[in-house]
């Protein structure tokens, strides 16, 4: 039987790149390919992959949102991140919401099939940077990457951050709601808990906090190897 | 005789997927690869391509920068920049700096194979996301 891989991100070219890598393993193949993460959601509860491989900055649901949210579905789904910062936030985000495997886009090509073989033989896979955090953590309980370790922030609900994230891209409560299949009203009604939870009082903040909290991430280009700060606003 | 391609990006993930749009058109063949402009322009001199496939945002160089070098030092190559910058302000450096196409990385599955046989027959290709693309 073959290993059956789902992949998820919003550049055609890099979903190009990534079946590619994965192809040329014998005994795998791309069962599907998605562009975002409420894509994911669905092709995955369909095709039910072995394992799934999500670019973190996708748009209308983000990587870490979609890991959570198939892992309430379903906790045996194996799932790798794709990220372009391991920034300790994103690290700590990434385990939390239950990735088995981290993986740099700029390493992809070299990490991402050790990463779906780790996952393969039930291990998990983590860049360098992520086992030291791990590692620190855990010799330094102090601060120690903890599942129990939450934001300073008031928790929001999973339905909350997908309505933070839609409207911080810039779509109304309609489109939201139509995305969602809610009512409009039930739309306003996250949108002011979520402003009055998080005290913030425009969209602009909405869209600050957002991107502060891994939510959504700027369009811009990939940004280079080694320079994951430039992607931090 | 195939055009020969030298294929520019920082992102090994990225080269692999554009290889996969080139691959399999006998009269398209990728002889080289490099990751920044630097190694673009050291490779440009040893390979001399006759289209190069060009990332602007690159770490040492830019994108910008090498083909204004790969001009000075090889001239005859073709420049075709591959970006994720839909700004036509970008687009309008980026052809000043002597390439003939642009396009944004979002359109290359549909793009790329029609932008490099243009640019390699000296025509200009460029193609911005919300714009439709226009070839003279």
């Amino acid at each position: 039987m073959k290993l059956r891989i789902l992949v998820a991100d919003d550049h055609e070219i890099v979903r190009r790149g990534l079946c590619a890598l994965l192809q040329k393993h014998e005994g795998w193949e791309v069962c599907g390919e998605a562009s975002d993460g409420r894509q994911a959601i669905e092709m995955a509860k369909q095709l039910k992959p072995d394992v799934v491989i999500l670019d973190i900055g996708m748009p209308n649901l983000n990587g870490l949102d979609t890991t959570r949210q198939l892992l309430q579905y379903d906790p045996h789904f194996k799932i790798v991140v794709l990220t372009i910062t391991d920034a300790d936030q994103v690290i700590r985000e990434a385990l939390d919401a239950g990735a088995r495997g981290f993986v740099l886009k700029s390493d992809a090509s070299r990490d991402l099939v050790s990463a779906v073989e780790a996952l393969q033989s039930k291990r998990m896979f983590f860049t360098p940077r992520v086992n030291d955090l791990v590692l620190r953590g855990f010799l330094d309980k102090g601060h120690a990457v903890s599942r129990n370790e939450p934001p300073d922030l008031p928790v929001l609900t999973a339905r909350e951050r997908e309505v933070t994230q839609l409207l911080a891209e810039g779509k109304s409560s309609k489109e939201v709601a139509s995305l969602l299949n809610l009512s409009t009203k039930t739309v306003e009604t996250h949108r002011s808990n979520i402003m009055r939870k998080l005290s913030l009082h425009s969209i602009r903040d909405l869209v600050v906090y957002a991107i502060k909290n891994n939510i959504i991430q700027i369009q811009m280009p990939l940004p280079t190897n080694h320079t994951t700060e430039s992607t931090v606003v | 005789m195939a055009v020969r391609i030298l294929l520019v990006d920082d992102h090994p993930v990225v080269r692999q997927g554009l290889r996969t749009l080139l691959d399999g058109r006998s009269q398209l063949e990728v002889v080289g690869e490099a990751s920044d402009g630097i190694e673009a322009v050291e490779k440009v001199m040893e390979l001399r391509p006759d289209v190069v496939v060009l990332d602007i945002t690159m770490p040492r160089m830019s994108g910008i920068e090498a083909c204004r070098l790969i001009q000075q030092k090889a001239p005859g190559r073709e420049v075709l920049f591959v970006t994720q910058h839909d700004s036509p302000q970008m687009m309008r450096e980026a052809l000043a700096a002597g390439a003939r196409g642009y396009v944004v990385k979002s359109n290359l599955a549909r793009d790329l194979v029609e932008a490099v046989e243009a640019v390699s027959q000296h025509r200009e290709f460029t193609a911005l996301a919300r714009n439709p693309r226009t070839e003279s």
